[in-house]
């Protein structure tokens, strides 16, 4: 690469870095700054890859916060939509990644601070009804059981939100908020109504919305496959 | 350096836990520890008197607790809970005949100084105590070229890099250890400053981040600088050391490289610790508080999340689902079916000599009576007698069974056991003979 632009098409998918950046593109990681020489490959080829990509019906799209990701725009590349969980502690880490007290520590939090956080702002009804709605359905639930099962859907809801480049898992403990986190407060970003700014994301698929209190039946997301 | 040769860590742990020993000091007590160390030091004084120590405590008391009852009596306490502490030492000896002198431990004098010590490594004291360290380290490279026998290695080379280079070696860490705590201050004050006055705090955390940059920039070259002069001249008077066959000079010349390491180490990775947080912060300043002056992004942010259970949206990302690696094509296998080997279990039939004992039975019983035979015991005699032996349990009861059919037989209220051959006894009856067949 030498730190330079790459002048064909042909020269930036043989560069090594290709491969790997390519699979995470398409696995939906969100590649940053904290990614190193992965985030300087699609710096350099940014220009190229960009109508590579959309011949696949996708958009490689930069943000200002200092990420890459692929936006899928047909129906050619599978897409996948966050699950409830997942929006819910992606604001959520979204919100600490905004709170100078996390730049203390330089932009490292427990997971015991994002399950605090959650439960300040949602209250523990809501964080059940939203993560784990079978059991509000039964009804009248334990707290104490209720709250490990949370436990274990935030992890969950973590663990796929590392995967797609929101977060690093620095350990059991711990975790890293990448600016890709940025993406979740998207719609309050604009000085424009919240409305008005969510249309505009749908026009552009960068959100669908959801049926208010409607609860799905897991917390897994909901996948499309390519068509064939 | 500071460890001595013999101490083994597990060892040290291990008595360390047998004594139970603790430190538990409360804010008076180190009130009190810290008045007798500044009085000591601007007094010059070595020791204390018991009644100075208690007017002291006194005057701690009154700022401390305020109002507290009997001071004397809290001070008697105050004394001897130190003592236990190993914080003060009685020095006079004299035991209980009078009151006694008492004067700071050197746990007591390391623990006011963490409070009161501000030493945090500069320029300045970086490049004093280097250039210190620099000559001492000459000096003792003169004396160990000169050094012809045991008592001048240990003199004069053993015992300075022990103690002289130690302490400078350690002063160097302990000031990197008051750098690392004003870092840490520092971090908190520019996540505090940020708190309080958002972007108006721009400039300051700015000016803060780009200070200390420099300064551990300019320390991180001091010490590669320096470092690596000081490894030159250790590992040459470990060489010369070497050669004079002295081990404990190279075992403590060891050391003192293994404590210059240390020190470099921690150069450049506070360099590159600070060197990350930098990136962080000034990300943070320039993406998010200088894009957003008003700060309003956090709190629309946290209403946009009150209102998820009315209003959801779920952000869309690519979901390329992974290459399929299909196996290597392989022939198949025809497994054969689980079996057992057959055999023919079904034996022939043999000719063998037909066994009619049971049936003789009757017609001997028959013939023992006819012959005289009187009573059970005798007719089972007779017969059983011409029985092979395994027959003869079984036939006993058949003779009596025929006995019993084929003659009136008699018995008494208690009927006498009669022996049979020579291992067998029968209840025995007696045989009438007149219906005898």
């Amino acid at each position: 690469m030498n730190g330079s632009a790459f002048h064909s098409l042909e020269e930036a998918l043989t560069d090594e870095h290709y491969p790997e950046v390519d699979l995470a593109l398409r696995r939906g990681r969100h590649v940053g700054r904290d990614d190193g020489t992965m985030y300087e490959y699609l710096v350099d080829a940014q220009a190229l890859l960009e109508t590579f990509y959309r011949r696949f019906g996708c958009e490689l799209i930069q943000r200002s916060d200092g990420y890459f990701y692929l936006l899928p725009s047909g129906d050619r590349l599978g897409r996948r939509q966050l699950s409830a969980g997942e929006m819910v502690v992606g604001q959520t880490l979204a919100l600490l990644y905004l709170d100078p007290a996390t730049l203390q520590h330089g932009g490292v939090v427990g997971r015991e601070a994002l399950l605090q956080r959650l439960s300040a702002l949602l209250g523990i009804d809501v964080l059940v009804r939203t993560l784990d709605p079978r059991r509000m359905r039964r009804g009248k639930f334990d707290e104490r059981i209720a709250s490990e099962a949370l436990r274990t859907k935030v992890s969950e809801a973590l663990r796929r939100l590392a995967e797609l480049g929101f977060v690093d898992a620095l350990n059991d403990t711990q975790l890293r908020l990448r600016p890709a986190l940025m993406r979740f407060a998207e719609p309050v970003r604009g000085l424009d109504d919240r409305s008005a700014a969510l249309e505009r994301l749908v026009r552009a698929g960068e959100v669908v919305l959801d049926g208010g209190e409607q609860e799905p039946e897991d917390d897994a997301g909901t996948d499309e496959a390519p068509e064939p | 350096m500071a460890t001595p040769p013999s101490s083994d860590p597990s060892r040290v742990i291990a008595a360390l836990a047998r004594d139970q020993v603790n430190v538990d000091l409360k804010t008076v007590d180190l009130c009190f520890l810290t008045g007798l160390y500044l009085r000591a030091d601007r007094a010059s004084l070595a020791s204390f008197e018991e009644e100075v120590l208690v007017d002291l405590f006194e005057q701690v008391c009154d700022v401390v607790e305020p109002g507290a009852e009997n001071p004397r009596k809290r001070a008697t306490h105050a004394i001897q809970r130190l003592r236990e502490q190993r914080m003060l030492a009685r020095v006079d000896g004299v035991g209980i005949v009078r009151a006694g002198d008492y004067a700071l431990t050197t746990l007591a004098a390391a623990v006011v100084q963490y409070f009161l010590t501000d030493e945090a490594l500069t320029r300045e004291s970086l490049t004093l105590l280097t250039g210190t360290l620099n000559a001492q380290l000459a000096d003792i490279l003169t004396a160990a070229r000169k050094a012809t026998d045991e008592a001048s290695w240990r003199n004069k080379v053993s015992g300075p890099l022990r103690v002289t280079v130690s302490e400078l070696v350690s002063g160097i860490e302990r000031r990197q250890r008051g750098l690392d705590a004003q870092q840490e201050e520092l971090q908190a004050e520019i996540a505090k400053l940020l708190q309080s006055d958002w972007f108006s705090a721009v400039d300051r955390c700015q000016s803060v981040l780009d200070t200390t940059t420099s300064t551990l920039d300019e320390l991180n070259e001091i010490l590669l600088r320096d470092t690596h002069l000081f490894i030159a001249l250790l590992q040459e008077i470990q060489e010369l050391a070497t050669a004079a066959e002295n081990p404990d000079a190279e075992e403590t010349i060891q050391r003192v490289i293994e404590h210059v390491d240390r020190i470099a180490a921690w150069g450049s990775a506070r360099q590159q610790a600070w060197s990350e947080y930098y990136q962080y912060v000034h990300r943070f300043l320039r993406d998010v508080v200088r894009l957003d002056p008003d700060r309003a992004l956090s709190q629309r942010l946290r209403d946009q999340l009150a209102g998820w259970p009315v209003a959801r949206f779920s952000l869309v990302a690519a979901h390329a689902p992974s290459i399929r690696l299909l196996r290597a094509l392989e022939a198949r296998v025809e497994r054969p079916p689980v079996a057992q080997p057959r055999t023919d279990r079904e034996a022939d039939p043999a000719w063998v000599e037909p066994e009619n004992v049971h049936a003789d039975i009757e017609a001997l019983v028959i013939r023992a009576i006819a012959d005289g035979a009187a009573t059970l015991a005798e007719v089972s005699s007779r017969v059983l007698a011409g029985l092979p032996e395994s027959l003869h349990y079984a036939a006993a009861g058949r003779v009596a069974d025929v006995v019993g059919r084929l003659a009136r037989v008699h018995a008494e209220h208690e009927r006498p056991w009669a022996a049979v051959l020579s291992r067998m006894e029968v209840e025995d009856w007696a045989i009438d003979r007149r219906d005898a067949p």
